[in-house]
């Protein structure tokens, strides 16, 4: 939704400071639900704000990884649907990631745990009632005599505030704990610049942007933020566009966005930013000592580590120093070997030199983060000592998410009762005594501080799932229970404890009306104050400090081995979640199951090939996976994803593929290195199809995911005149007289197949695709797959390429074959282009594939015969064809709650595809006739359009001369793909700007 | 097309008369005199429901009494029709916001209208038999059709529910031509895609 139509948005949804719940939980009826509705069950008290057919919208915050978005959750008759950014979030503006769209699976997760379960006598599992439970921790906690420990995975908030007062009324201790928790970013700031802090990054005003490993578009620090930032600075907007160069050992997602990368082998990234710091900071201005602690990092010992020419090196330094601001990030696999924290304090010493810190590198900001690995460590050691009586985890994942080798399993068997206060099933809560289920985040009031200035709120948005309770009200309940120490703790419950804080929060800010201060606070979102101004920064003593240490790993294999957060999965928490193992990964496109990524040198090597296992055996461990070759990697490394392997966490997790960090061994230090091994590499012999949702990963000369110079794109060419310019012959492109030939032709053509067509006066829909500014995150996918009911169809389906995917984003590999032509990426999203012309209507011998009279390529799924002709005269391949019943296995109970009612569940037998989610732009018109009007501009948007974070996709009337969409579709670097086919498609893309050395 | 669907109300009403309801088509000049009689009496005591037309429901709830003896409008209970895809049925608390107070003047309302008080007193909601079902396929917004045709457009194609009993299906709103003709007769869009998605 567009800035300039916010309020019409804002009309739509409809916040309620209340749940509107029913007295007796009744359900509503729904005219459309996915199962035949044989009665109608009315509600016995209707809330004023619930009206069937009608959705209604809620306020919340995000909690599926610490950088707290802000999102409005979408319920239709009193049951959560969609998740969407909430627009004046200050953390994502509108937007969300796939992670955070999927967390309703969470919610409707077939593996969440029903009520609170004990191990009995029989040591399984069996459930008890919550009186019984709680009375069951009571007596444990007051048995303990202090010997209590709580880890947990909650953000910063009001409910870590009264966990931390609660553990220490009992004498225990509390570690606040999630994997990745920049443990290296922290030591580095404590280091150069005396703060124990995690600064805001702003990367829509950089101009150069240097990445250390760091995938800021994917897990690192707060990634809807970033890419919308990164957007606003790398697209090409008034001929101004940010250079971005990668340094590390992979290309992830990140990384294939990056104009230029430097790939460096793991744990040399240091010694190059070092280098680079060294050129800057000897330009001028930097401190003495610091010039002097830097001057024996030059260019040419970083040369001599690394194998990047120092020439180069200079050039990125000087380029790096003359565009003000730049910015300069530290992380990813970059800052996971032994020597991150060396490398984040170099990357914080090079942000100081080219001033910086204080503009791109916001600190006073403040982002939330855990106690680190070092605190679970002690914990780890207390509990393997006898010293912890009673553990309750909540929310947090150790056995799965830390290296087998750190021995959390075998430590946490030693404490005699262990408590999993944890809505799955996981690994850890497998072993443990007795299961609290909590609420879902979209069923409990709560509240997040993910940085300074941003105090965000969540709310019920339903009634809950199953028998669960806020984790809060258990804290309580158990205090009522067990009273002593823990009888202060006397809040009626755990929402009237939040009223309280609340109340507290509107004192402290001298608000006259303290409900009035919660009831808009709720409705916005939570409290967002303006950014604190960042906090004035100098050098720590220790800031001369920095060295450069060089990288030793385990073992004694070939390879090193580089785990490193899956873009769709994080830690693994998101193996659970079927949107997320069916939408694939961005880099490689494979879905639902483990791969081991080689770089071609090493395929070469090995011999190997796409799918062939290869076994890796570490000092630690072995694991098999098949290989895939992945241009964009180093020499020496290969690369797995975390997330896979789970042996708890539900059927979707469960047994699919293998746990990475079972080549790891114990953290040595202050954090995990998921770098630390070297690996070796043999084939078994073996194969294992890939379930890959790429087609063919070239583009083949068929210009599909087009590009132009930055030189080009600044004089306005087109595509065309950019190709001629670079020195192309003309012939091969078709001369004036062809052009008016085919021109002459294609008209012809286009007029007899709109014969019988109706009159065109309605609105023409229309899009625009800027390649500029799409990053390949996929978030625009999952969107798709929540709006639009479509079956997740599972690892076997996909390898008979039968994804149902309506929109995805294919990936097209550029060079990277020959020496000399660095391998990058380009992304597409691929969607039915709703062609004027379109080559699946004739086809279709029931007209089930038909052209609207408002300009979309209709699908009427009740027409429809399933011939599939149509998908087989589609150049696009954007049709997909039902095989099966998904529609009665895909959503196992209660995942069929997720569905929009607005959107017909496909049956077997049917094709189906990109509709331009027709059950927006009919529900809009619906609106606009009530009211008497025509449909404004931006009032409604596509669920891909919604969700992209890079606002790479703009959607709207293209017979309105003043829509968004047509300003856009006049840009020059416009082109339709496959235009040649005469498809005239309503979709136009914009070319991406190739940002190269010599531009 | 001319359908005549007709039911015989059981026992002798008020009137003492067996209407027969003509519900498309052009009204007969009988049917008009048996509207006009319908409309200034009240609606019949009914002895045998057994005979009734239409599925049985839990509550012998009589749309008959309520929109056509007190002249209720439909949108009283059926709230979101003007507003929304769907109709909405009635909470129990508005069947309460009468029956509080209405407690039924012969023995069988005051049977049925305990059910509702029961249920309520129970918490347990009433549930309802559907009787108008569309395919999942075909999408109806009942808003765009009460705006177009007025709040009484109900009867287009739900029959005079006003004079039913028992509510039954007078029109097969799931057969696509039904919609169809009413469409080519106003001349508005036959567009697949304005239901079907």
């Amino acid at each position: 939704m567009s800035d300039d139509s916010s309020q019409a948005g804002m009309d739509r949804r409809k916040f309620l400071t209340v749940l509107g719940a029913s007295g007796g939980g009744a359900l509503a009826l729904s005219g459309c639900s996915t199962s035949r509705v044989e009665k109608l069950v009315p509600y016995l008290v209707q809330s004023e704000d619930q009206i069937p057919g009608i959705a209604t919208w809620y306020a919340s915050t995000c909690t599926e990884c610490s950088a707290g978005c802000g999102v409005h959750v979408r319920t239709r008759e009193g049951r959560a649907v969609k998740l969407e950014g909430n627009p004046e979030h200050p953390v994502n503006r509108g937007k969300l990631c796939s992670r955070g769209q999927a967390s309703l699976q969470g919610l409707y997760n077939p593996g969440r745990i029903k009520a609170p379960m004990a191990r009995g006598a029989d040591g399984r599992l069996a459930e008890i009632t919550w009186d019984d439970a709680i009375a069951r921790l009571a007596g444990k906690l007051t048995a303990a005599g202090g010997k209590v420990a709580v880890l947990s995975g909650a953000g910063r908030g009001t409910f870590s505030e009264l966990l931390a007062d609660w553990t220490g009324a009992l004498g225990g201790r509390l570690v606040r704990w999630e994997p990745f928790d920049h443990e290296p970013l922290r030591a580095a700031n404590r280091q150069v610049f005396g703060l124990d802090q995690l600064p805001a990054h702003d990367f829509a005003s950089a101009k150069y942007i240097l990445s250390f490993g760091a995938d800021f578009l994917e897990t690192w620090l707060s990634p809807t933020e970033n890419q919308r930032g990164f957007a606003d600075a790398h697209g090409f907007a008034q001929g101004d566009v940010a250079r971005f160069v990668h340094v590390g050992p992979r290309q992830d997602l990140t990384g294939l966005n990056a104009d230029e990368w430097l790939a460096v082998s793991p744990g040399t990234e240091t010694v190059v930013a070092l280098a680079i710091a060294n050129v800057v900071a000897a330009a001028g201005g930097a401190p003495a000592a610091l010039v002097g602690a830097l001057a024996k990092y030059t260019p040419a010992m970083a040369a001599q580590e690394t194998g990047i020419p120092a020439a180069r090196i200079e050039r990125i330094a000087h380029e790096f120093a003359a565009a003000k601001p730049s910015l300069a990030v530290a992380g990813g696999i970059g800052a996971q070997h032994a020597g991150a924290t060396e490398l984040c304090a170099a990357v914080n010493l090079l942000n100081f030199v080219a001033g910086n810190v204080g503009h791109t590198v916001r600190f006073g900001a403040d982002l939330a983060a855990g106690d680190g690995y070092h605190a679970l460590a002690q914990l780890g050691t207390a509990m393997g000592g006898g010293q912890v009586s009673v553990l309750i985890v909540h929310e947090a994942n150790p056995v799965y998410a830390l290296p087998r080798a750190a021995g959390f399993a075998d430590r946490l068997k030693k404490v005699p009762f262990k408590v999993a206060i944890s809505p799955f099933l996981d690994e850890t809560a497998a072993l443990c005594d007795l299961l609290l289920p909590p609420h879902h985040a979209l069923e409990r009031w709560d509240d997040a501080a993910p940085r300074a200035g941003v105090r965000s709120l969540m709310q019920p948005v339903m009634e809950p799932v199953y028998t669960t309770r806020a984790a809060g009200d258990i804290l309580l309940a158990t205090a009522r229970k067990a009273g002593g120490a823990l009888a202060r703790f006397n809040a009626p419950s755990w929402e009237a404890h939040l009223r309280g804080r609340w109340q507290a929060l509107a004192a402290e800010r001298k608000e006259a009306d303290a409900d009035a201060f919660w009831h808009a606070a709720l409705q916005r979102g939570g409290v967002f104050d303006e950014p604190p101004t960042p906090a004035a920064v100098t050098l720590a003593p220790t800031a001369t400090q920095v060295s450069y240490t060089r990288p030793a790993f385990e073992g004694k294999g070939n390879y090193v081995f580089a785990a490193y957060p899956h873009g769709m999965l994080h830690d693994g928490r998101g193996a659970n979640k079927p949107w997320l193992l069916e939408v694939a990964d961005p880099v490689t496109k494979i879905t639902w199951n483990s791969w081991v990524e080689v770089g071609p040198e090493a395929a070469r090597a090995l011999n190997v090939r796409n799918g062939e296992i290869l076994r890796l055996t570490s000092p630690h461990g072995t694991l098999e996976a098949p290989a895939y070759i992945h241009p964009g990697l180093h020499p020496d490394v290969v690369a797995m994803p975390i997330g896979y392997g789970h042996t708890e966490y539900g059927a979707f997790a469960q047994g699919r593929g293998v746990n990475a960090l079972d080549l790891l061994g114990a953290p040595a230090g202050e954090f995990v290195t998921y770098v630390s091994t070297r690996v070796a590499v043999e084939k078994t012999g073996d194969y294992r199809k890939l379930a890959t949702v790429e087609g063919t990963p070239r583009q083949l000369g068929r210009g599909i995911a087009e590009a132009i110079p930055l030189a080009a794109a600044r004089k306005g060419l087109t595509l065309a005149e950019a190709y001629l310019q670079e020195g192309h012959p003309e012939h091969e492109l078709n001369t004036p007289l062809e052009v008016q030939a085919l021109k002459g032709w294609s008209e012809k053509q286009f007029e007899m197949t709109r014969k019988g067509d109706y009159a065109r006066t309605t609105p023409q829909w229309g899009m625009a695709i800027d390649l500029a500014r799409c990053t390949g995150c996929q978030a625009c996918v999952t969107a798709c797959y929540a709006e639009n009911n479509i079956p997740t169809v599972g690892e076997y389906d996909i390898l008979k390429g039968r994804e149902m995917t309506w929109m995805r984003i294919e990936r097209y590999w550029e060079g990277g074959e020959e020496p000399g032509v660095p391998p990058s990426a380009r992304f597409v999203p691929m969607l039915c282009q709703h062609c004027a012309n379109a080559p699946c209507e004739p086809v279709c011998p029931v007209y089930a594939a038909y052209h609207t009279a408002d300009g979309l390529n209709g699908q009427v799924y009740n027409r429809c015969v399933g011939t599939r002709y149509c998908a087989n005269n589609c150049p696009y391949k954007v049709r997909y064809f039902n095989w099966y019943k998904y529609n009665e296995i895909a959503w196992p109970e209660p995942l069929q709650l997720q569905l929009n009612p607005d959107v017909t569940v496909r049956a077997r037998g049917v094709m189906e595809k990109c509709t331009f989610c027709i059950q927006r732009i009919r529900g809009a018109q619906n609106q606009a006739r009530l009211e008497d009007r025509p449909i404004r501009d931006g009032e409604f948007t596509t669920a891909c359009a919604q969700a992209c974070p890079s606002d790479a996709i703009v959607f709207g009337d293209t017979g309105d001369p003043e829509s968004r969409v047509v300003a856009i579709k006049q840009d020059p670097r416009g082109y339709r793909v496959l235009e040649d086919l005469n498809t005239r498609s309503a979709i136009t893309y914009l070319a991406k700007v190739l940002h190269s050395v010599e531009a | 097309m001319m359908r005549t669907l007709a039911f015989v109300l059981g026992g002798v009403g008020a009137a003492g008369l067996a209407a027969v309801l003509a519900i498309s088509g052009t009204p007969t000049q009988a049917q008009q005199q048996a509207k006009a009689t319908a409309d200034s009496t009240t609606a019949p005591a009914i002895v045998d429901t057994g005979s009734l037309k239409g599925p049985r429901q839990p509550i012998f709830f009589r749309h008959d009494i309520h929109a056509g003896q007190l002249k209720m409008q439909c949108q009283y209970c059926h709230y979101s029709v003007a507003v929304s895809t769907e109709p909405g049925i009635p909470s129990m608390q508005t069947c309460m916001g009468c029956h509080l107070v209405v407690s039924g003047s012969d023995s069988s309302a005051k049977t049925e209208i305990k059910k509702v008080r029961d249920a309520w007193n129970a918490k347990q909601p009433v549930e309802w038999v559907r009787v108008h079902f569309l395919a999942r396929h075909a999408h109806f917004p009942h808003q765009r059709h009460i705006k177009a045709l007025g709040p009484s457009a109900c009867t287009t194609c739900h029959g005079d529910v006003a004079r039913m009993p028992q509510v039954f299906k007078v029109n097969n709103v799931n057969n696509m031509g039904f919609c169809v003709t009413c469409h080519l007769e106003r001349n508005v869009s036959r567009d697949c895609s304005v239901c079907h998605y």
